[in-house]
């Protein structure tokens, strides 16, 4: 091990080498409060050259690593089990936007909502807009493939994400493009976004830009009853409208936002708000408006009301994006939820949901993606409270089984990381694990990068590969 | 020979067998594919999958459905058109085909450049491999990152992994007004272009735009023009798009029906090269997902080179 930092060190220098516990402290968590993990050494490379030649030290020792952009993910995904913590957030050089094709490249530390910034001048922006935008990577939204609520209309990660260049956890350099159709090709680049760090390090990524809307229209619909606004979501994807984004804030979210410094103006009596954007070419959506309004009303809106302006429409957005922190105040914990349900069945779950949550008295907050049916229920709570914790728990593998139960998914947008391995076997019959292991050895057959995540190892076969997979 | 199996428990023996004794096979769904497409593969035997077939689940309100990979375009075309909804994949390629060969070659259409491409369309799959698991990646919802990514996948292989048996995807409502041009202006006349690129790129984008050949307009009934523009969305937003339009050039309306005139005319062919699957990590991919390297094996490339 010491022979293995002297390496390390000698390739980015001892001041981003890190071996000393305190030191380590600061990345033995991520966002998803509760876990911790210690890892054995964390590196810090500097360059993408930097970055090839530490993944091929830590081949050459046989060392496990995880990979970290800004350590915002909520599945526990950038834990380092003592294992090597492969950070990349001093990779952060935007190394070119092309406003002509409307592409940029970037290093993977680049923040997300800094890219947006840069794209600015040139009437563009990075359109997957995470509520961590402010600090998450693009390099860990490209591992999570990372949503936001602008992916209802505009697409998620992978829809924006056009090449990358990726070391292999042996060293090897790969590019990845998006096929074109006149040239057949596996999809190795869409096999990678989401693959959470498993199948190796993105050092460049060249992603879409989009052009920002001529028009934005921000309105927010007040419900006395969450299943109301839940009706008011369903009715207005059923009708065929495609806002740009549809966000739903339940009594318990509202009221957390509004006590903090976040507050952004949300009736604090309503049972639940709905954030709903419309954007486009001006022509055309006035129509698009009224028809929301009129959805809303129908479903027993108390009030519909447009932001009058940019600075409130983005206080509306304010509350909205800042709402786990607003959350994670009320308690020291927060656990975290990110299942996906169709979107016509969102009314019974939230009453199911909260039936759940009154049974084994736990205060669930929803804020969620609620065009896309991406559901968040959060529940603060106190992990050193053993009664507490445990109810929680109980709660929460309810509402994930209830979701699983009506044909939905345990992950839209977080990730599986540590945190929902067990679910894995609940959504997957062992052969579909199986593949996906195979998938993943394909890109690390020595199962080095980020070991343990997304899928349970007891599920992979033994290396089952001919000889000759190593060419 | 021709085997026909009528449920996966009959597939995933064939593709155990087929392994086990190393007998190439060659996939056919609906067989309406142009032999340009897939007379590159090599086997005697073939694999018919049009058993597979037939609409799972369509629920309006959620749009999204799932069908057997035999299911033909036309019948998607007609289930969803009932509820004012499409899959806006339109395909290249005549409408008899099957949705599971428009996915495992990643077939687009006209309108992917507004509305998607198999890739962004797919949101699960279910398929039999070449080591004759039955696997599934994705689901039934519209935003799913459980797991490694089996859905992107599948979704281009060109059936060299195995056969894909059933796939889920999102559907769009169709828009309030849709209506089809045809666009005139000379040859060489480069204003005239830059303003179609223009107009693409812009905020009132057409649903399609394509420039035709003299042969396919020939072909289509339209001797002299240039494009065909597709615009799609509300009243007003038509309107402008449409006024948009006309600054181009001469315009004349036709019939929506010509759409799928043209995409059977398939301007856009795509085959199987040499060098395709072919670079060291997709030799991996096909090697833990067709050992016996049987399935679809092209003439010309899935690296014959890589096998054991
Ligand atoms: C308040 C809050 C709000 C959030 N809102 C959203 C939201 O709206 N939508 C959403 O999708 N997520 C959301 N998240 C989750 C999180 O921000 C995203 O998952 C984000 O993409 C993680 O980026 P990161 O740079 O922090 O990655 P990290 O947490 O550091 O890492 C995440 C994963 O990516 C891998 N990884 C990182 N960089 C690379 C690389 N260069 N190459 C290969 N693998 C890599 C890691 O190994 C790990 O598995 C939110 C989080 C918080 C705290």
């Amino acid at each position: 091990m010491p022979e293995l930092a002297t390496t390390l060190s000698h390739i980015v220098g001892t001041r981003y080498c890190l071996t000393r516990a305190t030191e380590l402290l600061a990345y033995a968590t991520d966002a998803l409060p509760g876990n911790r993990r210690r890892p054995r050494l964390a590196v810090m490379p500097g360059t993408r050259d930097e970055t090839v030649a530490v993944v091929r030290a830590l081949y050459a020792a046989g060392m496990p690593f995880v990979p970290r952009g800004a350590g915002t993910g909520l599945s526990g995904g950038a834990l380092a089990d003592n294992v090597v913590l492969l950070g990349l957030q001093r990779l952060r050089q935007i190394i070119t936007i092309d406003p002509e094709s409307r592409t940029a490249t970037v290093e993977p530390g680049v923040v997300n909502a800094a890219l947006s910034k840069a794209a600015l001048p040139f009437g563009l922006h990075y359109a997957p807009d995470p509520s961590s935008q402010t600090a998450c990577t693009i390099g860990g939204n490209l591992a999570e493939n990372a949503g936001g609520p602008h992916c209802l209309k505009y697409g998620v990660t992978l829809n924006h994400v056009l090449a990358a260049t990726v070391v292999l956890p042996n060293g090897e350099i790969v590019s990845l493009t998006a096929p074109s159709e006149e040239t057949p090709a596996y999809d190795l680049l869409g096999a990678f976004v989401g693959s959470e760090g498993c199948f190796g390090v993105a050092i460049d990524i060249t992603v879409r830009l989009t052009p920002n809307p001529e028009h934005v229209h921000t309105m927010l619909a007040d419900f006395s009853s969450i299943d109301d606004a839940a009706r008011a979501t369903s009715a207005i994807i059923a009708a065929g409208i495609l806002p740009a984004a549809l966000e739903l804030m339940d009594a318990a979210t509202i009221q957390a936002v509004e006590s903090s410094i976040y507050a952004a103006g949300y009736p604090i009596d309503a049972a639940a708000v709905l954030l709903v954007e419309v954007d486009g070419a001006a022509d055309g959506l006035d129509d698009d408006v009224e028809a929301v309004v009129r959805i809303c009303r129908a479903c027993g809106a108390r009030m519909v009301r447009s932001a009058s302006d940019a600075i409130e429409r983005g206080r509306l957005w304010q509350g909205r994006k800042k709402a786990f922190g607003a959350m994670g105040r009320l308690a020291p914990h927060l656990a975290v939820q990110d299942a996906v349900v169709p979107r016509s069945q969102l009314a019974p779950i939230l009453a199911r949901m909260a039936e759940i949550g009154t049974r084994h008295n736990v205060r669930i907050c929803n804020v969620f993606h609620a065009g896309d049916g991406n559901l968040h229920p959060n529940i603060p709570y106190d992990a050193g409270n053993a009664d507490e914790s445990a109810r929680v728990h109980a709660a929460m593998s309810e509402i994930m089984e209830l979701c699983i139960s009506v044909g939905g998914t345990i992950t839209g947008e977080h990730g599986v990381g540590s945190d929902k391995l067990a679910y894995m076997e609940r959504m997957f019959p062992g052969d579909s694990l199986d593949a996906m292991c195979r998938l993943r050895d394909a890109f690390d057959p020595e199962r080095r990068a980020n070991p343990g995540k997304v899928v349970p190892s007891h599920r992979c076969k033994e290396w089952h590969a001919a000889p000759g997979a190593h060419t | 020979m021709t085997l026909q199996p009528a449920n996966t428990g009959e597939l995933q023996t064939i593709a155990h067998d087929a392994r086990a004794r190393s007998t190439p096979l060659r996939l056919v769904s609906r067989g309406t594919w142009p032999a340009g497409v897939t007379g590159g593969v090599v086997a005697s035997t073939s694999l018919d999958l049009s058993l597979f077939t037939g609409i799972v689940e369509y629920v309006p309100g959620d749009l999204t459905l799932t069908a057997g990979s035999a299911t033909t375009i036309s019948e998607i075309d007609a289930a969803t058109a009932a509820h004012n909804q499409w899959c806006p994949l339109l395909p290249w390629g005549d409408d008899g085909g099957s949705l599971g060969a428009t996915f495992a070659t990643a077939t687009t259409g006209p309108c992917a450049r507004s509305l998607g491409t198999p890739r962004d369309v797919a949101i699960g799959v279910q398929f039999v491999d070449g080591t004759g698991a039955l696997a599934r990646g994705g689901g039934r919802v519209v935003k799913n990152v459980a797991g490694f990514d089996l859905t992107r996948l599948m979704v281009g292989s060109w059936g060299t992994l195995g056969a894909i048996t059933e796939i889920s995807i999102r559907l769009r409502a169709r828009p309030v007004v849709d209506e089809s041009w045809t666009l005139y202006f000379t040859p060489g006349d480069i204003a005239a272009q830059s303003r179609l690129a223009a107009l693409r790129r812009g905020p009132l984008a057409p649903l399609a735009s394509e420039i035709l050949t003299t042969a396919h307009a020939a072909a289509l009934g339209f001797p002299r023009a240039s494009a065909l523009i597709r615009l799609g969305g509300n009243t007003a937003f038509v309107a402008a798009a449409r006024a948009a339009m006309r600054e181009i050039g001469r315009t004349e309306p036709c019939d929506t029906t010509v759409w799928s005139r043209y995409r059977a005319l398939d301007p856009h062919p795509r085959a199987v090269t040499a060098n395709a699957f072919a670079d060291p990590l997709s030799r991996r991919i096909k090697m833990l997902f067709d050992p016996a390297h049987v399935w679809n094996r092209f003439e010309c490339g899935t690296g014959a080179e890589g096998k054991s």
